[in-house]
């Protein structure tokens, strides 16, 4: 690695004066895990970083809001959402996944925010919070405007930021009583991989019949994305096992897979028909 | 080299009060092994995947090797050598010593410290806590399951 000019603003104003509209080797970091690894790699060589560790405000604390859902700051780490109880209590399709996110030395330094601007496809976060909808908060000199989780990743580690813009808390919309959520996560190698394969869903069933399905898809494709196909074969269908195979046929004939590390392109769409099969099943048995 | 990628950090180390001057880009690992001598964390992997290089910074177990020195600037941080006291060995260290929860004894100082963590976490953890918590560091001579009585008993020392 090469030194870098290293800013540590104490507060938010002075923060995004520091970051460049322009100037891609200006980053912000956070707890830096991702950076870090990208800067050793020299993939990333940056001029300077604006340190987030002084900051305090919206960026950190975790509260219920009004409709029941959480806000959560986003210099919380990721090791901090998995011992919260609040975060148990409200998403548990979160704190099961947040435990098999790379080790807890990670999690322990990761923050949400950082897991998030970095757009990283293989990030097991971005699916789960696109099926429950949420709303990231982004702050620049201009001000603030609220993205919807769903526009933040535009392609592979790209996101809809300005580079001048840094999230500053999450928030997470309450669920209705009853909702059957899960995430599945399939690593090809070791556990403890990046998956070949990550699908969050979130339904409701209502006198036996599916009604605001979400099928989210994270690493096989460039950027975590909603199956529409699947969501449609899922709405107003009974919860039964030839739905929800449907589903996945057709959240696996929409996707376009792409090759990596992790698995070819045909042998990701495989598994994305598997794995969203297997999370919908999951989902109904957990709620049980 | 430009004056604002140098800096003095001033932190507390093992308990006494450490002051270095560091590049911006130099990892906590780098600075204690080069500045203090502190050679208990190894790089291995460089990836914060094998848990070789582990020190707790505020209480929490980091990677040093993913942890930019700057950052630990007004932190308390402990090394596997600030352990013992007067003298005698952590309760953790003892266990691993009266259990064998080594062969080589390279991966050893991080499992200790991440054990330190594990149980102020989970005081009376199960086995399958203590694989779960301890995934994220790797032994090569796959002492795991001397690693793991070393754990129970330590746990059992610890809640005494």
């Amino acid at each position: 690695m090469k030194s870098f000019d290293l800013a540590e603003p104490a507060t938010i104003e002075e923060a995004v004066a520091l970051l460049d509209p322009e100037d891609k080797s200006v980053r912000a970091i956070a707890g830096g895990t991702a950076l870090m690894l990208m800067m050793k790699t020299r993939l990333f060589q940056p001029t300077r970083l604006v340190s987030l560790r002084r900051l305090n405000g919206d960026l950190r604390g975790l509260r219920v809001n009004q409709d029941g859902g959480l806000r959560i700051g986003a210099m919380t780490s990721l090791a901090q959402l998995e011992y919260s109880h609040l975060v148990a209590s409200t998403y548990p399709v979160l704190s099961r996944a947040l435990g098999t996110l790379s080790n807890i030395r990670i999690r322990n330094v990761a923050t949400l925010g950082g897991h998030l601007a970095h757009g990283d496809p293989h990030m097991d976060l971005p699916p789960i919070l696109m099926t429950l909808g949420a709303k990231v908060s982004a702050v620049s000199p201009r001000g603030r405007r609220w993205v919807d989780i769903c526009d933040l990743f535009t392609g592979y580690y790209e996101t809809s930021l300005i580079k001048d813009e840094l999230i500053t808390s999450v928030e997470i919309a309450g669920q209705p009583p009853g909702v059957y959520c899960w995430y599945e996560k399939f690593t090809a190698r070791s556990a403890d991989d990046w998956p070949t394969v990550g699908v969050a869903v979130r339904y409701i069933v209502d006198s036996g019949v599916i009604r605001d399905p979400r099928v989210a898809v994270s690493a096989a494709t460039e950027r975590p994305m909603r199956s529409a196909a699947a969501e449609a074969a899922l709405t107003n269908a009974p919860l039964a096992p030839h739905v929800l195979s449907k589903a996945a046929d057709a959240a696996a004939d929409e996707l376009e897979p792409i090759a990596d590390l992790h698995g070819t392109a045909s042998y990701k769409r495989e598994m994305v028909r598997v794995h969203v099969r297997r999370a919908l099943e999951k989902a109904a048995q957990w709620r049980r | 080299m430009e004056q604002n990628h140098r800096r003095t950090i001033r932190f507390k180390l093992n308990g006494r009060t450490a002051i270095t001057e560091i590049a911006t880009h130099e990892t906590l690992l780098e600075v204690l092994r080069r500045d203090f001598s502190l050679f208990g964390g190894r790089e291995s992997c460089g990836q914060g995947l094998c848990g070789c290089c582990t020190a707790i910074v505020d209480g929490i177990a980091v990677s040093g090797c993913l942890y930019l020195a700057a950052f630990v600037d007004g932190a308390e941080v402990t090394t596997v050598e600030g352990l013992a006291s007067g003298g005698k060995l952590h309760s953790i260290q003892e266990s691993f010593i009266a259990n064998c929860g080594f062969q080589c004894g390279f991966c050893t100082p991080g499992f200790i410290l991440m054990t330190k963590e594990l149980l102020e976490r989970h005081p009376q953890p199960t086995t399958d806590e203590i694989r779960h918590y301890l995934s994220g560091n790797l032994c090569r001579c796959a002492a795991y399951p001397d690693i793991v009585r070393a754990v129970k008993a330590a746990a059992g020392e610890h809640n005494r």
